[in-house]
C-alpha cells in the first residue's frame, strides 16, 4: 500500500485554483520532496492531504485513509506526524506543556530520544521562542509518537545551517527506520541531499516527478571548457547546450545532449581543459521552472523570462525538454 | 477523552480566578454601599428612571437587599456583563486558534472536528461554573457582614439558574466562532448580538412583542424574580439548555464542513 496516493486532486478557492489536478504516489519508506517556490500550491496540497481543506475534486489517501472520510483519517492520524509551514503554538504555554498536551492524545514513545537531537528550551514559554526553537519543538511533536508517515511543510525554515545538517542526518536515519517522509521545500540543495524522489510544483500543477538521479541527469551536465583562443559564446552553437556563458578564457554551459555530439563539436576547437560535472540543482530547477518567480530562487535573471515561456509550454513532456532548451539557446542568440 | 477541554480550561484558569476575585470585590463594594441607601428617598429614585428602565432592571424593588442585589449585581453584572463576557470568550475560541494557525496542529491529532468544538465548549463551562461557586460565597458573607439576610436557597438558585443562561450566551459566541475566520470580528459580533438580544427583551417586555422577547436568553433567566419573589423559572432554564445544545450542534456541523483557515 502506498503511503500517500493522490489522484487528480484539485482545490479551488472560488475562481482560483490552489492545486490543479495533482497526481502522484509516495511509496512506503520513501523520502519524497515536494518542490516549488512560495505560492506554487505546496501548502494547499499538504493541508488537503491532512483533511484541513476539502478537495474540490479528485481524491487522495494517506496510509490508506481517504482524506474525505474523517473517521478513517482520524485512525490514520495516529500514525502520521505533521509539521505545518506556519507553525504556531499557544504563546503562553511552555514547550513542555505543549508536548504533554499532544502526548496525552497521540502518545510520545520517542520524546526523550528526539529531545537529544532537537533541543528547544522546554521550560520556557513559547512566546520567548526563536523561530528555530519553535521549529525544533514542531519537529519533536511531529515525530514523538513514532509515526509511520511524517508530512512536513518547509521543515528547515528557521533552522540555522548546523541544525539543518542535523535535520538532514535525522531524516536519513528515519528512512533507515522505515519512516515515510513527505516534505515540501523551496530549497533545492536541501531536497537533493535527503530525498529519493522529487515532485516539482508550478502554479498548482505538477511539472515533474522524478527520482533525484533522473532529475539531475534531466537537468544535463555542467560543462566548463577552456579554449586555446577565446570563443564567442554566441557563435558556439551546439544543440543541447543551454545557458552558454563566458568563463575566463573559456565557456560554461549546461548540456543535455549526447556526449558524442559534444565531443565532436569541441574537437573543432583548440581545447585546453574540459570539466564535465553535475549541475547545481538550481539549474535543474530552472530547467523546469525558469520564469520570473523561479529566477528569484537563483537571483540571476539573464533571459529567464523567455526561457520560462519556452519551458512553460514544454512542461511535463520528456521529448519537449530538449525543445525547451533549444528555444532557450535560440532566444539567447536572438538577444545578441 | 477531554484532553482538549482540560488543556484549554487550564489555560483559562488564571483569568477566571482573577475575574472571580474582581467580581467578588465589586459585589462586596456594592453591598457595602447598601446601608447608606436607607437614607435615600427610594420612591423618588425609582421614579427618576424611565418605565422601560424600571422594567429592564427591575428597579422598583431596589429598596430591599434582595432587590438591591438583583438590580445592581445580578441584572447588570451577571446578566449583562457576564453574558457579554462569556459570548466574547467563546467567540474567540475556535476562530482565534484557526486565525493564529494553531488549529492545524490540533487537527493533525487523531481527534474529530466535532470533538474539538465540543471540548472547546466544555472548557468554557469551567469559568462559568467557577464564577458561580466563588461569587455567591462572597455575596452571602457580604450580606451577613452588613447585618442583612438573604434567603440562601434564592441565592443558590440565582447562581444555579444563571448557568444555563451563561451557557446559552457562550453557545452563541461558539457558533459565531465557527462561522467566522477572523476572531476579532466574531468577538465583536457576539457582543453586539447578545447585547441586541438583551435590548430586544428589555424593550419588548414593555410592549406587545413578548414573542420576540422569547428569542432572547435574558427572557429565560430573571434574577429579580428569583431573589425578590422566590420564583424559579425551570422551564426557562430548560429552554436555555436546549438552545445551548442546538447551538453547539450547529457549531459542530459548521466546523466540520468548513475549510480550516480559508
Amino acid at each position: 500500500m502506498a503511503a500517500i496516493e493522490v489522484s487528480a486532486l484539485t482545490k479551488a478557492y472560488g475562481e482560483v485554483l490552489g492545486i490543479d489536478s495533482l497526481s502522484f504516489t509516495v511509496e512506503e519508506g520513501e523520502v519524497f520532496g515536494f518542490l516549488g517556490p512560495n505560492g506554487a500550491g505546496k501548502t494547499t496540497a499538504i493541508r488537503t492531504l491532512l483533511g484541513l481543506l476539502a478537495p474540490t475534486s479528485g481524491s487522495a489517501t494517506v496510509l490508506g485513509a481517504d482524506v474525505r472520510d474523517e473517521t478513517a483519517l482520524i485512525e490514520a492520524k495516529r500514525r502520521i506526524g505533521y509539521l505545518p509551514a506556519d507553525l504556531s503554538f499557544d504563546e503562553n504555554a511552555t514547550g513542555e506543556r505543549v508536548l504533554e498536551y499532544f502526548a496525552s492524545i497521540r502518545g510520545d514513545s520517542r520524546r526523550e530520544e528526539l529531545l537529544e537531537i532537537f533541543t528547544p528550551p522546554l521550560e520556557r514559554r513559547i512566546r520567548e521562542y526563536s523561530t528555530g526553537n519553535a521549529q525544533m519543538l514542531g519537529l519533536v511533536q511531529a515525530f514523538m509518537h513514532d509515526p509511520d508517515l511524517v508530512i512536513m511543510d518547509e521543515p528547515t525554515s528557521g533552522l540555522d545551517p548546523l541544525k539543518q545538517e542535523r535535520f538532514n542526518e535525522f531524516v536519513r536515519a528515519e528512512r533507515e527506520r522505515g519512516t515515510t517522509i513527505f516534505f515540501s521545500s523551496h530549497v533545492l540543495s536541501e531536497v537533493r541531499r535527503v530525498c529519493d524522489r522529487v515532485a516539482i510544483l508550478r502554479e498548482g500543477e505538477l511539472v515533474a516527478l522524478e527520482d533525484v538521479e533522473t532529475l539531475l541527469s534531466r537537468g544535463g551536465k555542467s560543462v566548463r571548457v577552456q579554449f586555446g583562443s577565446p570563443v564567442d559564446p554566441e557563435v558556439f552553437t551546439l544543440e543541447g547546450a543551454n545557458d552558454v556563458r563566458t568563463l575566463g578564457s573559456g565557456l560554461q554551459f549546461t548540456y543535455t545532449g549526447e556526449y558524442d555530439a559534444l565531443l565532436s563539436h569541441l574537437a573543432t576547437y583548440e581545447v585546453l581543459d574540459v570539466e564535465i560535472g553535475e549541475p547545481p540543482l538550481e539549474d535543474v530547477f530552472m530547467h523546469y521552472y525558469g520564469d520570473a518567480d523561479g529566477s528569484a530562487e537563483r537571483g540571476d535573471a539573464d533571459g529567464s523570462a523567455e526561457r520560462g515561456d519556452a519551458d512553460g509550454s514544454a512542461e511535463r513532456g520528456d521529448a519537449d525538454s530538449s525543445a525547451g532548451t533549444r528555444a532557450a539557446v535560440e532566444t539567447e542568440a536572438g538577444d545578441a | 477523552m477531554l484532553e482538549i477541554a482540560r488543556y484549554q480550561a487550564e489555560r483559562r484558569l488564571k483569568g477566571t480566578l482573577a475575574l472571580a476575585v474582581g467580581i467578588s470585590a465589586l459585589a462586596l463594594m456594592f453591598i457595602a454601599f447598601f446601608p447608606s441607601f436607607a437614607d435615600v428617598d427610594m420612591d423618588a429614585y425609582v421614579e427618576a428612571f424611565p418605565p422601560a428602565f424600571q422594567e429592564a432592571f427591575g428597579i422598583d424593588t431596589i429598596g430591599t437587599i434582595e432587590g438591591f442585589l438583583a438590580v445592581e449585581l445580578y441584572q447588570f453584572v451577571w446578566l449583562l456583563l457576564l453574558g457579554l463576557y462569556v459570548a466574547y470568550l467563546a467567540a474567540g475560541s475556535i476562530a482565534e486558534d484557526v486565525e493564529r494557525d494553531r488549529m492545524d496542529l490540533v487537527l493533525s491529532l487523531p481527534v474529530s472536528r466535532a470533538r474539538v468544538v465540543t471540548e472547546t465548549f466544555a472548557a468554557l463551562v469551567v469559568p462559568i461554573v467557577l464564577l458561580n461557586l466563588v461569587v455567591p460565597v462572597a455575596v452571602y458573607a457580604g450580606v451577613l457582614a452588613i447585618g442583612e439576610t438573604v434567603a440562601l436557597a434564592d441565592l443558590v438558585m440565582v447562581h444555579l439558574l444563571s448557568i444555563p443562561y451563561l451557557l446559552a450566551c457562550a453557545a452563541i459566541g461558539l457558533l459565531l466562532s465557527t462561522l467566522l475566520v477572523r476572531a476579532d470580528l466574531a468577538r465583536r459580533l457576539a457582543i453586539g448580538l447578545v447585547f441586541a438580544l438583551f435590548l430586544v427583551d428589555s424593550v419588548s417586555s414593555s410592549a406587545d412583542y413578548t414573542w420576540l422577547a422569547a428569542v432572547s436568553p435574558t427572557a429565560h433567566y430573571d434574577p429579580t424574580a428569583i431573589l425578590v419573589h422566590g420564583t424559579y423559572d425551570f422551564t426557562g432554564a430548560a429552554v436555555l439548555l436546549l438552545a445551548t445544545l442546538a447551538l453547539v450542534l450547529a457549531s459542530r456541523v459548521q466546523f466540520r464542513r468548513s475549510d480550516i483557515g480559508v
